[in-house]
């Protein structure tokens, strides 16, 4: 399951706490709303909740930063980046694996019968 | 064992100091992560699912610096990412030989030929090359056809050239232990120093969440791979280690071990989860809750890991903790007998 493309709404069921450790595990970018309106889009790569003063911290999508943004300043948190861990790439590969294996094997398979020799030798 | 007795020395001297000054919690790896950019895309890889600007940055040598000078383990990982891509290495490299780090440079090979130019052989400097297996399962891990023979290529030109030379291999669900001893003989033949193993561990992002290990299994793989080992095979890792994956040891982990720096900071807890980031390597160890992690502790994430990250230190200070230990290593790796 990816949060990709979930904009939560803080209300009695979804606590900023809880939107800033599924932003803190999501591998995208995000979009990090502001209470003042302004936004900024970047990596969440570390979260404080326990600190004195609970914080997030980013780097933005130029790669600049960090920037230290405290939750008493947040109003939401937008899963707006690709998520690039979806996917399964590993199943997709072993599928293709798979599907070139049987089509070497066919492929064999016929060659053999067009070079053996017949029971006559012919 | 087929670690050189000038590396043996520095650890053990290392450990012991550490026990003399009565040091509860000591690192014994850095983990340096100079960036997270790779030129493979593994399906049991977590390290390189990031946004193209974090896949884009890396620190710099003298943040390296910086960290392996606050750490002060005597051993340096450089995983990555694929450090072979890192602009700098050769710089990096070259500052830890002057002071006298033992470096294993953790690179799947792809670059290692035509990079060789950029080193100069050392006891310090050995390339640890990912290997995870003959050439259909090495390339089936990697997800693409010919890195296996990459490899090899890259192996035998940095012998060739004097360098020290291990792999080191991840072993999934699946994994044939007839196959996997055919590859301890392949590699021994292409005249690596030595090999190290490790069970995969589950992370949460990589996208092949059905074939890692779970512990039952892993003692199983691990006893029939390495039963009978060969007196050739050459394990560059603490047998105590091997023993603990084979089940005939039971070792709770050290998460502090082998603690991990890169671009956000020093990751909490260990090399695999990662729980947030510390400024400090201080902050790192005064500030986890280190009783929240390791098998005792109940947290589902290390129910199951067995991972040489977390339990490779355990053995390390086995070694050292007691006579018993000691001898119980001096004697598997006088014998060979696991
Ligand atoms: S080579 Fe290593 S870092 Fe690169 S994708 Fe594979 S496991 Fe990850
Ligand atoms: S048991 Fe594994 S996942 Fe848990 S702290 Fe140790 S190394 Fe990390």
């Amino acid at each position: 399951m990816s949060f990709e493309g979930w904009v939560p709404q803080i209300n009695d069921y979804t606590s900023l706490r809880e939107v800033v450790d599924f932003a803190f595990d999501y591998r995208g970018n995000t979009t990090v709303v502001k209470r003042d309106g302004g936004e900024i889009v970047g990596y969440i790569f570390n979260r404080e909740a326990d600190a004195p003063e609970a914080f997030i911290q980013l780097f933005d999508e130029q790669g600049d930063g960090p920037f230290t943004i405290p939750y008493r300043d947040i109003a939401t948190i937008k899963f707006t980046g690709k998520d690039p861990a979806a996917g399964n790439s590993w199943k997709a590969w072993v599928e293709r694996k798979e599907k070139e294996r049987a089509l070497r094997a066919a492929a064999s398979g016929a060659d053999r019968l067009g070079r053996d020799p017949g029971p006559d030798g012919g | 064992m087929s670690v050189p007795v000038s590396q043996m020395y520095t650890v053990a001297s290392y450990v012991l100091q550490q026990k003399l000054r009565r040091r509860k919690r000591y690192p014994f790896v850095l983990m340096l992560e100079p960036l997270f950019r790779c030129n493979l895309a593994c399906a049991g890889c977590g390290k390189i699912q990031y946004p193209a600007q974090i896949l884009k940055k890396h620190l710099t040598v003298e943040q390296c610096l910086a960290a392996v000078a606050e750490c002060g383990a005597p051993i340096v990982s450089i995983p990555g990412g694929e450090p072979l891509m890192y602009p700098d290495i050769d710089k990096l490299v070259a500052e830890l030989v002057k002071l006298k780090k033992y470096i294993y440079l953790c690179t799947n090979a792809i670059l290692l030929k035509e990079k060789l130019h950029l080193f100069t052989p050392s006891k310090y400097l050995t390339f640890s090359v990912h290997m995870d297996g003959l050439r259909e399962e090495h390339d089936e891990a990697v997800c693409r056809d010919g890195v296996f023979d990459e490899a090899v290529e890259g192996i035998k030109a940095a012998l060739q050239r004097g360098f020290r030379v291990t792999t080191n291999t991840t072993l999934f669900d699946g994994a044939s232990p007839l196959r996997m001893r055919e590859f301890f003989d392949e590699m021994m033949d292409l005249g690596v120093e030595g090999m190290m193993l490790s069970p995969g561990y589950s992370y949460s992002k990589a996208p092949d969440q059905e074939h890692f290990l779970h512990e039952t299994r892993t003692n199983q793989l691990f006893s029939e791979m390495l039963s009978k080992p060969k007196r050739r095979w050459k394990f560059n890792q603490s047998p105590l280690f091997l023993r603990f994956l084979m089940g005939k040891k039971d070792f709770e982990c050290t998460p502090w071990g082998n603690p991990t720096f890169n671009m956000f900071g020093w990751q909490r807890p260990c090399y695999l989860l990662q729980e947030g980031y510390a400024a400090s390597f201080q902050e790192l160890m005064d500030g986890t809750k280190w009783e929240n992690y390791g098998k005792k502790s109940g947290n589902e994430k290390c129910r199951d890991c067995m991972v040489h990250c977390g339990y490779e230190a355990t053995a390390v200070d086995h070694t050292f903790s007691s006579l018993k230990g000691f001898a119980e290593t001096v004697s598997v790796t006088l014998s060979g007998k696991l």
